[in-house]
């Protein structure tokens, strides 16, 4: 009786392995899976003074996370006191507020085992904590002392800068990091988008000018708030509100920038390092991300050198040709302004100019030609099939709320954002192709050692000149901002 | 109380103040016949499964002569299978030979004769090369394993080669599972190297942009000087001379003997039905044969009997490196080490788990950055690997003060010694033992990180000791600092490296 069903067991095992195998994945039918984001309304929350936020509860994990996305950024500092924004980076928390020292806040955040972080960004700064949810009143107690009341203390003031100023004698170390601040140069000019801070701006900084910036731009309707955690939502909302009530609100001021860039003359840039190989991007300014045409950019590009290994440019240019490691195109963007478009890889010096060909090629093919449908296929399903992996974070899904309201995107972006990939069609992707990308209007920027890249190689012989007029770019001395002699 | 996710927490509220937590993970544990180990872990939420293979391979298994080759062979996981990434597999495989018996040609002309060969002969083989190269294009479909991953909405798609390890991820909305058994299972079973020797030509691409980094070529040297016997000795990018050098054969050899289901582990994290896990990888990962047992690696660090120093320059920071040498993972020692490690150097990240960093309230950052205003930056960090260990401090001196990495060294030296007199304080000790608790029950919030700690510790000590680790943290006491600080900080078993910066011709005008 048992070794009978034994048996039976095995034909049936050999059964299944050797009739229901299959052998390529289009054989494989998946079961059907309906997902839908969600709503922002569900989490919106108003507290006191104006001050906004999207709430989470999220009793998964005994957890308590809070971020506050203040409205303020590198951008709106003026030209004498640039790096303000790095010092307060630094010194918003290690300065202490009124009634603390900083080193006794992160000793108390290290000792509960917490993490709080502040980082500014070009236009939104985000001070984060991170809590056991058995220390959330104390981490909320810290975490709103040192939103509202900084001090930026001398000592800490000064070991800031100081520090700064050392980082920035490593400006022109690393190749991308050259390339990228200088492709951005080239593209903007002379504007807060590309400006850099000096060791003069960084000394001229003062614990008073660090105070007025905060007092500018640190009050609550200027503040979107992002929390998830193990919690009862009417309870935090009730501390929150609690903490910030005598916090007074002010008039937001910000500058208004020019949107006018320079046309740069298209042509090869060149900055001189002795290194083995050539650091590129090559393209022009992109557009804006709430243009409507960005989902069908989005999906234009997938295809163009955005896809990775499903892409052209690293089909053709690591996979085939062996030229590179890292290679592909992207259209950046920052809220506000158009962003940029590029073309990039990092290639050995010889086959720079074959590199650089070839991604030209695709840039000019991808505007004569319309893409292959296994191509659109495949991008498209990219987005769809990859569309719930965005909220997989309860505290991530809340900050991406706080940042559509804060950037004054539509709140029905995630709600809409399928269908919108859904609707771009090939002959919408050709259209987009020849509106936003420009190979007559490329700069090709360059950081390597021109002699060997000039040269070339077998399958593409020199001079770079081929591609366009050569210029040279001399880099600056980071600490005076000067050019280097 | 019970939590609905990952963790059952049972708090013990002892005498003292101190609160203790026992943490268990709840993963199911499944072993298929041919060796091959499955953990599941279920997070209902959102319909996605975190999907992780990792193998018991990496630099640490290779051998002079085709070092680099772990890397390598990773890379070329992604070129296909005799099922993917061909039309024609008969076709696409004599032409593949006859691309290898050329190559074969080629490198023994240039690589075996000391005067680099006949250039005339090269270049002939060269050009027929790449005729047959542009020949086989016809039956190969690019990246076709990538695109089916894609086109599945597949995130976190990629691959990672370490000293111990080589891991492969994929992402994938739940109801799609299955394609990574499929795939994964096919290229376990059914590898094909396709596109060899362009892809090496990716990897020294893929070397030379670590070698534009200012210092790698001085920190490659540290490594190479501080481990000696162990295959630590050299990275996991290789040497350039192998990754030209290495072969075909080579290639196929590693991958038959290290990549068998006995020597991985698979793991599935996130919305999903264990059964069905089991299932699914009974039908295909079952299919693979079990290979034979795999020794483990033979040579461990010998006694270093006397102090090393290394001295260079270049465009890098100016900087001090001080390592020591410690037992591998899991050594008694391992757990004051760490303690100690997070003491020194807490605070500002960068040390990995609960092992060390670099700032904030650290007292390193304490006395040397803060107090006494002599660097920008110190750390320290407790670094067990599975065969060896190193205990490294890092710092970077205020250039504004005209401070030397000596003065730096002395600093940290003096610490030293009052840490193996004194050891550290009761409130050092219970803030690492807080910190590694929360950052633990941090790391479970994330699904992918959460599949990569169970899939490293599984391939050597097992995924429990993720836990046992962190038992062991608890029960550190002083004593044990003390002794552990007497016996590894002595200057026999230190390598101290000094970096000057210097501005050469690497910024020289063309």
């Amino acid at each position: 009786m048992k070794k009978t069903f034994t048996i039976l067991f095995i034909i049936g095992l050999l059964v299944s392995l050797g009739f229901t195998q299959v052998q390529k994945p289009s054989d494989l039918k998946f079961p059907p899976l309906k997902y839908e984001p969600p709503d922002p309304k569900d989490f919106r929350t108003d507290f006191g003074n104006g001050l906004r936020g999207y709430i989470q509860e999220d009793n998964s994990l005994p957890l308590f996370n809070i971020s506050a996305i203040v409205h303020f950024g590198s951008l709106y500092i003026p030209k004498d006191k640039l790096g303000l924004n790095s010092v307060m980076g630094d010194t918003l928390i290690k300065g202490g507020t009124k009634t603390r020292e900083g080193s006794d806040i992160e000793d108390r955040i290290n000792f509960i085992g917490g993490s709080l972080n502040f980082r500014v960004g070009d236009q939104t700064s985000t001070l984060s904590l991170s809590v056991l949810s058995e220390d959330m009143d104390e981490g909320l107690e810290l975490f709103f002392d040192v939103l509202m009341n900084p001090e930026f203390r001398d000592a800490p003031l000064d070991l800031a800068k100081a520090s700064l100023i050392q980082r920035l004698r490593q400006a022109n170390d690393q190749p991308s990091g050259i390339l990228n601040r200088e492709y951005e140069r080239l593209l903007y000019g002379e504007h807060p988008l590309t400006w850099q801070p000096t060791q003069a701006t960084y000394e001229g900084i003062t614990g008073a000018d660090l105070k007025a910036a905060h007092a500018q731009y640190f009050f609550p309707r200027n503040i979107i708030l992002a929390a998830s955690g193990d919690f009862k939502k009417a309870d935090l909302k009730a501390k929150i509100n609690k903490a910030v009530s005598g916090w007074k609100n002010k008039k937001l001021s910000i500058p208004t920038f020019s949107k006018k860039f320079p046309q740069p003359e298209p042509g090869v840039y060149f900055i001189q390092m002795k290194i083995n190989q050539g650091y590129i991007s090559l393209g022009h300014l992109g557009l804006e991300e709430t243009n409507p045409d960005y989902f069908a950019v989005q999906v234009m590009n997938f295809i163009l050198g955005g896809g990775s290994f499903t892409s052209r440019i690293t089909t053709k240019v690591r996979s085939d040709e062996g030229l590179s490691y890292n290679q592909g195109s992207r259209f950046r963007y920052i809220w506000g302004f158009p962003g940029t478009f590029s073309g990039y890889v990092q290639t050995k010096s010889s086959t720079v100019g074959y590199a650089i060909s070839l991604i030209l090629d695709e840039f000019n093919r991808i505007r004569r030609e319309p893409v292959l449908e296994d191509e659109m296929e495949t991008a498209i399903n990219y987005y769809l099939e990859s569309f719930s992996n965005s909220f997989e974070s309860p505290q991530s899904t809340m900050s991406t709320f706080a940042d559509l309201e804060m950037t004054g995107k539509p709140m029905d972006y995630y709600k809409t954002y399928r269908d919108k990939i859904n609707a771009v069609t090939r002959a919408k992707v050709q259209e987009v192709a020849n509106k936003y990308i420009h190979p007559d209007k490329c700069v090709i920027m360059i950081v390597g050692d021109f002699e060997p890249c000039n040269a070339g190689g077998d399958e593409w012989p020199g001079p770079l000149d081929k591609l366009g007029k050569v210029h040279t770019i001399k880099l600056r001395n980071p600490l005076t901002g000067e050019e280097q002699k | 109380m019970k939590r609905t996710l990952v963790l059952i927490f049972t708090l013990l509220v002892l005498a003292s103040l101190a609160v203790s937590a026992e943490i268990q993970l709840d993963v199911k544990e499944h072993v298929l016949s041919n060796g091959l180990k499955i953990l599941i872990v279920p997070k209902p939420g959102v319909p996605r499964v975190v999907c992780h293979i990792y193998y018991r391979v990496g630099s640490i298994n290779e051998r002079p002569g085709i070092t680099g080759l772990a890397h390598l062979h990773e890379h070329m996981m992604f070129k296909g299978t005799k099922m993917m990434g061909v039309t024609d597999f008969a076709k696409d495989d004599a032409l593949n030979k006859r691309i290898d018996e050329l190559m074969d040609k080629i490198y023994r002309e240039k690589f075996w004769r000391s005067d680099g060969g006949d250039n005339e002969k090269i270049a002939q083989w060269e050009k027929e090369y790449d005729e047959l190269v542009k020949e086989e294009k016809q039956y190969i479909i690019k990246d076709d394993l990538w695109t089916q991953y894609m086109k599945n909405g597949a995130t976190g798609l990629n691959a990672s080669t370490g000293n111990e390890s080589t891991g492969y991820y994929a992402t994938l909305p739940s109801n799609k599972v299955e394609l990574q058994m499929l795939l994964e299972s096919d290229r376990m079973l059914n590898a094909y190297f396709r596109e060899f020797y362009s892809e090496k030509d990716v990897v020294m691409e893929e070397r030379r942009l670590s070698e534009n980094r200012p210092g790698f070529f001085f920190n490659e040297q540290v490594n190479a000087a501080f481990f000696t016997a162990t295959p630590y000795h050299w990275g996991v990018i290789g040497w350039m001379d192998d990754l030209r050098k290495v072969t075909k054969d080579d290639l196929i050899e590693f991958h038959d003997r290290f990549y068998v289901p006995n020597n991985a582990v698979a793991i599935y994290v996130g919305d999903l039905d264990p059964q069905n896990i089991i299932e699914m990888a009974e039908k295909y990962f079952g299919r693979v044969p079990k290979g034979p047992d795999l020794e483990p690696i033979r040579t461990y660090e010998p006694p270093q009997y006397s102090e090393k120093r290394m001295y260079g320059e270049g465009n890098a920071p100016t900087s001090l490196q001080m390592m020591f040498h410690t037992p591998p993972e899991g050594h008694p020692d391992d757990a004051p080490l760490s303690v100690l490690a997070s003491v020194l150097g807490s605070g500002g990240g960068g040390g990995g788990r609960f092992r060390g960093g670099g700032g904030g309230s650290g007292r390193l950052y304490k006395i040397l950055v803060q107090e006494k205003q002599l660097a920008v930056s110190v750390s320290a960090r407790s670094r067990g690997m599975w065969y060896a260990g190193a205990f490294q401090f890092n710092a970077n001196p205020r250039f504004d003060k005209n401070v030397k990495p000596e003065d730096l060294e002395n600093e940290i030296w003096a610490e030293i010694e009052k840490i193996q007199k004194e050891g550290v304080t009761p409130e050092e000790i219970q803030q690492v033992k807080n910190r590694s608790r929360s950052m633990f029950i941090r790391s479970l919030s994330s699904s992918m990180g959460l599949a990569r700690s169970l899939g490293r510790a599984e391939l050597n000590r097992g995924w429990r000791s993720i836990i046992t680790d962190l038992d062991d943290l608890k029960n550190v006491t002083n004593d044990d600092i003390k002794r552990v600080a007497a016996k590894y900080f002595v200057k026999d078993n230190s390598l101290t490296a000094i970096y000057t910066r210097k501005m050469g011709e690497r910024q020289g005008r063309r």
